[in-house]
């Protein structure tokens, strides 16, 4: 599905983005795939970059990384977040080195580390940006994770948006009920401050309205009798019976195992 | 516990420990309805102020950054006034669900540190609180809950830079700056989240919520000097310490891993990979398995009191 505006980078934009992120409606090669198959696949990049020192290693798995940002196709919020970051992190510890007297072999020896954490945490942003909330908790459910943490995972996605709604809502209605202040003082930090305090006191209702809505949802699930069917054998089997997997799953797998053993070969060869 | 409201008990006075059953009818106990509730509410109300914060731009004086980290306040209201067991369980949760795999910020083991980590922060914390209207109780347990997740993440974040930067030692300046700007941060942290976003919004918000927010969810509110409901004496201290033995060894596993693969750097790949490969596996997936297992039985035990 192709999303053509992003325009203006406001609250609204970044709630929708984040809409789009949890429902994965951008499409792309991993929400095509079993979830449990894309789990797999996060574990092996994921844990393929700690075994290893060399720098060429973690640039080829770097790119490999990369690729498969772009066959997912993450979003730009959430590829902005990462570069961010990522950049940040590697001016912010070069500048401290260089006060405590060190030179540019420090930025080589961060690159290593930042190679590694960017590569996990590409590979994760591939993975979890392609699973809806439904796919993720039953897949979680089938690797026997605790049935709290898949709850957890299906009612969080399905409840963001609800409950950032609400907030804004709030949030809003206090900022309109409250005068302006009547001068900002010394880099507007009475507005600063003023914005904290609102953004505070909403919780007072956000946390009554969310009480309520949690004991309406759980006494919901319990009429249903959600703790006893999660731990029964045949409910399990029935929730899970739509899991399969296809042709394309094993492709993928297959491909990423070896393109990782090849990093590992050719890495050792580039002169890094 | 019944949705019964007591008389509001005039501030501060203290009832002494009750056990058992209260007048015979209401129970301290919490059924599994209702710790599923607590636990869905602190996983998504610190989820939502998660994601607020995330929205809100880091500002950074150089390399230290002077945000805020979270909102303290929310998971310690919901462990001061419920039970500190199952709001801990629910508040990293809601961190991991809600930004981490939202934003594409998920970093796979190091999410299990993390959830560790602030386990035992909110846990502790919110033990602390014996009598929900005690401000000052309040104002210490947000600077201790801030103080224990930021101490136990600092030395993890250090272990992690000698693991993967090779011969860290080597590199001039390295683990000085580290150390500096881990000490500066957590200054930071203690002011801007344990006290600014901290004591100073909770010793408003729990005594206002108190008796507010627990009829809401068909419970009755705490007393002062009760026990705290839904921590089982021995469980909690048991689990604690089993998970601070799980953070130790998640260090020791890639500590031992760098000895090993710093030691062999010849360009004998099979040998190298296959040592640090397996140690590391094993160790990892040891860990992994240690803390899924726990909280498997935790949850078994949440059905179990239910069926009783």
């Amino acid at each position: 599905m192709a999303r053509t505006t992003h325009d203006v980078l406001s609250v609204e934009w970044v709630r929708l983005e984040l809409l789009r992120t949890a429902y994965s409606t951008r499409g792309g090669l991993f929400s095509r795939m079993d979830p449990r198959v894309v789990l797999a696949w996060y574990l092996l990049m994921a844990l393929a970059p700690w075994f290893t020192h060399s720098t060429g290693v973690l640039a080829l798995l770097f790119a490999l990384g990369a690729v498969s940002v772009a066959l997912a196709r993450v979003g730009p919020l959430v590829l902005g977040l990462f570069l961010i970051g990522l950049l940040g992190n590697v001016v912010g510890l070069f500048a401290a080195s260089f006060l405590f007297g060190g030179d540019l072999g420090t930025l080589v020896a961060l690159a290593e580390l930042n190679l590694k954490l960017g590569a996990v945490s590409m590979a994760s942003m591939a993975a979890f940006v392609s699973l809806d909330p439904e796919k993720l908790s039953d897949a979680l459910l089938w690797f026997r994770a605790p049935e709290l943490l898949a709850f957890g995972v299906s009612y969080g996605y399905r409840m963001l948006p609800i409950l950032v709604d609400e907030y804004v809502t709030v949030f809003e209605g206090q900022r309109l009920r409250h005068a302006p202040v009547e001068r900002p003082g010394l880099l507007g930090w009475r507005v600063i401050l003023q914005w904290c305090t609102l953004a505070v006191t909403a919780f007072y209702p956000i946390m009554l309205n969310t009480a309520k809505n949690v004991r309406t949802t759980v006494e919901a699930l319990e009429t249903r009798g959600f703790t006893y069917a999660a731990a029964n054998p045949v409910g399990r089997r029935l929730r899970l019976a739509s899991l399969r997997t296809a042709g394309l799953d094993w492709v993928v797998l297959v491909v990423s195992v070896v393109a990782v053993l090849a990093a590992y070969r050719l890495g050792a060869l580039l002169p890094l | 516990m019944s949705t019964q409201v007591p008389p509001r008990p005039a501030e501060d006075e203290r009832r002494g420990a009750l056990r058992g059953t209260i007048d015979g009818i209401r129970r301290t106990e919490l059924s599994t309805s209702q710790k599923l509730m607590i636990f869905v509410l602190s996983m998504s109300l610190f989820g939502l102020s998660n994601i607020i914060l995330e929205i809100i731009p880091d500002p950074s004086i150089g390399p230290v950054d002077v945000s805020v980290s979270y909102m303290v306040f929310v998971p310690l209201t919901v462990a001061a006034l419920f039970s500190p067991f199952w709001a801990a369980l629910g508040a990293p949760l809601g961190e991991i669900v809600f930004t981490d795999l939202l934003m594409g910020d998920f970093s796979g083991l190091a999410e299990v540190e993390g959830f560790l980590q602030m386990f035992l922060a909110v846990f502790i914390a919110g033990s602390l609180v014996r009598n929900p209207r005690s401000r000052v109780q309040i104002a210490i347990a947000s600077v201790v809950l801030v103080l224990v997740d930021k101490v136990l993440s600092a030395v993890v974040d250090l272990s992690k830079v000698w693991i993967g930067v090779e011969d860290a030692e080597l590199v001039e300046g390295l683990p000085q700056s580290m150390l500096a700007l881990e000490t500066i941060g957590l200054g930071v942290d203690v002011i801007m989240s344990g006290v600014l976003l901290g004591a100073i919004p909770a010793m408003w918000l729990i005594p206002a919520l108190h008796g507010k927010i627990e009829p809401l969810m068909g419970m009755r509110p705490r007393v002062p000097g009760e026990p705290i409901p839904g921590a089982a004496p021995r469980t909690p201290l048991f689990v604690g310490g089993a998970l601070l033995l799980s953070v130790a060894s998640f260090g020791f596993a890639f500590l031992e891993a760098f000895d090993i693969s710093a030691g062999a750097f010849e360009p004998d790949f099979i040998d190298r990979f296959g040592s640090g490969f397996l140690l590391v596996a094993v160790a990892a997936i040891a860990v992994v398995l240690t803390v899924a297992v726990l909280l498997f039985r935790l949850s078994r035990r949440a059905a179990e009191t239910a069926g009783s």
